[in-house]
């Protein structure tokens, strides 16, 4: 996919004679002939393209333009809201006056809500490749754009990515506007601020800022923004792209924006206090300020009792340490820590070790590696496939690499338990992958010091992170006291009575205040 | 490029060079891995008679303990659990590394579970001996002391037992439950080292003695004094001994009742020791100990439905009890003339200003001493019948 794009610059650079610059249309000719040649031209070798001529009115008299590409725009639509309208209303017209049809047209006879004016033939292009019908009147130096879009891409589903047993089903699609509207279903309130801009020199996708005004930090909003104006890039092909572009620490392993495909869960972080970015074409919305503690939360928590859901965070934090620590940890004990293991258990380990050719070092790498082929492999597999090679993978690994004296039993538990933990808190997923194998050089070479070492860099680096201005390790770093209500515990929905503070929303404590005071003001 | 990005990237070079290095020239700091060690379940420490030290130690064979372990690879695994090896030399440390020259894998002794101390050693230089297992770094602390009595430390270690595979824990674990009984101790090396080093205090380690081809018995105690090894007490001794200083959970102590025994559980029980002041003076050493006390069986006659027929057993039990403690600090007193039980430490504690001025004369102190022994019994229950079913005539 890369690799096309990357030609597509070469060829751009090469041919830039016959490359159009947007921008530089100039305005719309009144001859109809003009504007159907201009057009042509524009968009040449379009076969997607459509330029349709109406002669209506007596003998024919007004010449009206229909531009529009194929397949983005609902043909019965146009059809019915537009050229059928014309043709009624303006069959025994005589004047070709383009003036007067043009008003009329927005007056009362285009059916459709969505039209809007096009002053040049640059924003007319711009409506034409966004999607939408363009009307040409013969005579006239203003452009119709008609919003006639076809639905676009697959139905709202369950993301795959980020199933939850309690909550929505609903997920992202990768149409902007029905992500927007799922959105504003579940906060019905102006206040959920969109704002709209287009990224990326050639694929100009729409990006749109949410937000929830009078909630969400000025400055934050601010900022993005900002950082989304200093994209400078020709192709924004998914919000992965934007992710990198703004994030504050590029090269961390640990992300510092999130992103989902729940709406549930994106409409709770917009309650919060964050920001969101949709990006169209991408089921996977941005949020901002992302901290350390949001990859351990899940949606579930809040719809379940707390006790639960405390349960949960704390087996989730359990699962992170050891996906990260347990192979690592494994060797430093068997290779160099001999007395801290219990008596029986070291027995057990030194038989499980006997006859196996390799250092329990070399031991992990291999088998950490072929579980990682493994699950790389599962992605990218088409899924009936997926199922043959996680069989494949068992008895390969499991099995026969025991029977055939190549792993000890006690390793492929480790690496089991490590792959079973490295799943439970996917936003980390990669990062922890990273980890374990500078950790487990660590172990080989220095034992539980050298864990020790590694950890300390990586809570040193994790600390002094920042995201979006907010530090990344709070509310642990610095401790913020009321927003450890949602970290390692959680408390019942009814005692969460503030926002996270420190993402300094403009109102922290949610609902109560605000509609009590509403309460008292209608009484008054 | 720049002159400072040339620099730059050659010192990132540079780095990679060295981090790259790092792999091979990690020497051998400490890294040992499970295959390359011999894993030391049972240590034995004998003198032999021209003064040198003969050690032996027990050593696990992981492989033919563990069934699961892969053995698809390699063709057939030692057969014997564990294997027994002795060696002399001069001192304990020498003997140890000696021992590599028969044995193929370094001796790794933090999972020695037993030192076993032979009789001679342990009367002639107790404290010399284990100042190798209090310096060395991977000894454990928490490992059982015992003394052979009657045997050599290598003949215990010899034996193959059929309960566990491994001998050494097999012995760990009858101590375990002798202790548990109050008829043996268990004492770990580190409770040895306090005890050495304590003028108010002598230590005592546990005893084993050979029963049979492949078993052991570890009852009774070894008494010592100022380091060496001045005599025995047998089971019931031992007992008493540990009523007096508060080590019984549970005990089985018989007394006697209508033509028959009665055996009281002792179940719960509190000693406590104490050295009564005259003048400025020692004047008697007092021995106080409570105890909870269930019928666990009645091998006689009599009915025990009356709480008068109860306060009687209770006297009885107090009695016997109280014979056992008498007894054993009578001998610990005049016969070995040592304070195995602490009474110095009480000394110390609370009269510090006599303590200071007659601690070097403290054994034959506490030998005059007259003791006093209090002993307060509650039975509890009957277990689940009160009168014995019998017919009566």
């Amino acid at each position: 996919m890369f690799g096309r794009i990357r030609n597509k610059s070469k060829s751009g650079r090469n041919n830039s004679e016959e490359i159009v610059q947007t921008g530089s249309y100039g305005p719309i000719p009144p001859s109809a002939d003009a504007v159907k040649a201009s057009l042509n031209e524009i968009f040449s070798n379009c076969c997607d393209f459509i330029l349709r001529e109406i002669a209506c009115g007596k003998n024919g008299a007004i010449r009206i333009l229909v531009a529009y590409i194929d397949g983005f725009v609902s043909k019965n639509e146009l059809n019915q809201d537009v050229v059928r309208p014309i043709l009624d209303f303006l069959a025994n017209e005589e004047s070709p006056g383009g003036s007067s049809i043009y008003n009329r047209l927005t007056d009362c006879i285009v059916v459709n809500n969505d039209i809007h004016e096009a002053a040049d033939m640059h924003q007319a292009v711009d409506g034409i490749i966004s999607g939408e019908a363009v009307l040409f009147i013969d005579g006239e130096t203003r452009a119709l754009v008609v919003g006639v879009k076809a639905p676009q891409g697959r139905q709202v589903q369950e993301p795959d990515t980020e199933t939850s047993i309690r909550g929505a089903r609903e997920g992202f699609v990768e149409n902007l506007l029905t992500n927007t509207a799922l959105i504003r279903k579940r906060i019905k309130n102006p206040n959920l601020k969109l704002e709209m801009m287009q990224l990326g020199e050639r694929t100009k996708t729409s990006v749109c800022i949410c937000y929830i005004k009078g909630l969400a930090n000025e400055e934050i909003v601010r900022e993005v923004r900002e950082r989304l104006k200093k994209i400078k890039t020709d192709a924004i092909l998914d919000s992965g792209i934007i992710e990198q572009y703004i994030s504050d620490h590029r090269l961390s392993l640990f992300p510092t924006v999130g992103s989902s495909e729940k709406c549930d869960k994106l409409a709770g972080k917009l309650l919060e206090g964050r920001v969101a970015i949709f990006c169209d074409g991408s089921p996977h919305v941005l949020t901002v300020p992302y901290l350390f503690v949001e990859s351990i939360q899940a949606t579930d928590d809040y719809f379940d009792h707390a006790f639960f859901a405390t349960f949960m965070r704390l087996l989730r934090v359990i699962a992170l340490t050891t996906s990260t620590l347990l192979p690592a940890m494994y060797v430093a004990l068997v290779v160099y820590h001999h007395t801290v293991i219990p008596f029986k258990l070291l027995l057990t380990l030194a038989a499980s070790q006997q006859g196996i050719p390799f250092s329990p070092f070399v031991e992990a790498m291999l088998m950490i590696v072929a579980f990682e082929l493994l699950r790389e492999a599962g992605v990218r597999m088409p899924k009936p496939i997926g199922q043959a090679l996680s069989i494949v993978g068992a008895i390969v690994l499991g099995e026969a690499s025991v029977a055939a004296g190549i792993a000890s039993n006690l390793m492929v538990i480790v690496v089991a338990i490590t792959a079973v933990c490295s799943f439970i808190v996917p936003p980390l997923l990669r990062a922890s992958m990273l980890l374990r194998f500078v950790f487990l050089i660590a172990a080989n070479f220095l034992g539980i010091l050298g864990i020790a070492f590694v950890a300390v860099a990586v809570f040193v680096h994790l600390c002094k992170m920042r995201s979006f201005g907010v530090p990344y390790m709070a509310p642990f770093a610095p401790l913020t006291l009321n927003d450890l209500k949602d970290a390692f515990i959680v408390v019942p929905i009814w005692a969460m009575i503030t926002r996270p503070k420190i993402l300094r929303q403009q109102e922290n404590v949610r609902g109560a205040k605000g509609s009590r005071r509403q309460e008292v003001n209608m009484q008054q | 490029m720049t002159a400072g990005r040339r620099k730059r990237a050659k010192g990132i070079v540079l780095l990679a060079f060295l981090l790259a290095c790092l792999p091979l020239l990690s020497g051998c700091w400490n890294y040992k891995e499970l295959t390359d060690i011999n894993v030391v379940v049972g240590v034995g420490l004998d003198k032999t008679e021209d003064g040198k030290v003969l050690l032996t130690v027990q050593v696990a064979e992981p492989g033919s303990i563990q069934s699961t372990s892969g053995h698809g690879s390699g063709g057939e695994g030692p057969t014997k659990p564990v294997f027994v090896v002795s060696n002399e030399g001069e001192t304990i440390f020498e003997a140890i590394r000696e021992m590599l020259a028969t044995v193929d894998k370094k001796l790794f002794f933090s999972t020695a579970q037993v030192l076993i101390l032979s009789e001679r050693l342990a009367r002639e230089s107790l404290e010399e001996s284990l100042d190798f297992f209090q310096r060395d770094h991977e000894i454990d602390y928490l490992m059982n002391v015992l003394v052979a009595k009657d045997v050599s430390p290598a003949e215990i270690l010899e034996i193959e037992s059929d309960m566990d595979t491994i001998p050494a824990v097999y012995i760990s674990e009858t101590v375990e439950n002798t202790s548990y009984r109050g008829t043996g101790k268990k004492t770990m090396l580190i409770d040895v080292i306090k005890d050495m080093d304590c003028k108010g205090k002598q230590p005592v380690i546990g005893q084993i003695t050979k029963a049979g081809e492949n078993m052991v018995r570890t009852e009774g105690l070894a008494v010592f004094k100022n380091g060496k090894l001045v005599g025995w007490l047998d089971p019931y001794e031992t007992r008493g001994f540990q009523f007096a200083t508060n080590e019984i959970t549970n005990a089985i102590v018989n007394i006697p009742v209508e033509e028959g025994k009665m055996a009281m559980e002792v179940f719960r029980a509190r000693g406590e020791i104490d050295v009564a002041f005259e003048d400025e003076e020692p004047a008697r050493l007092i021995v106080r100990v409570k105890l909870e006390a269930n019928v666990g069986g009645h091998e006689g006659k009599g009915k025990l439905d009356t709480p008068d027929k109860l306060l009687a057993l209770e006297k009885v039990l107090e009695e016997t009890i109280k014979e056992e403690i008498e007894k054993v600090l009578k001998k610990t007193q005049e016969e070995y003339s040592s304070d195995i039980f602490g009474f110095g430490m009480q000394v110390h504690k609370y009269h510090p200003q006599y303590w200071k001025k007659s601690q070097d004369e403290w054994d034959q102190i506490f030998s005059r001493l007259p003791a006093d022994i209090q002993v307060d019994a509650k039975i509890r229950r009957t277990g689940i019948i009160i009168n014995p079913v019998i017919k009566e005539h």
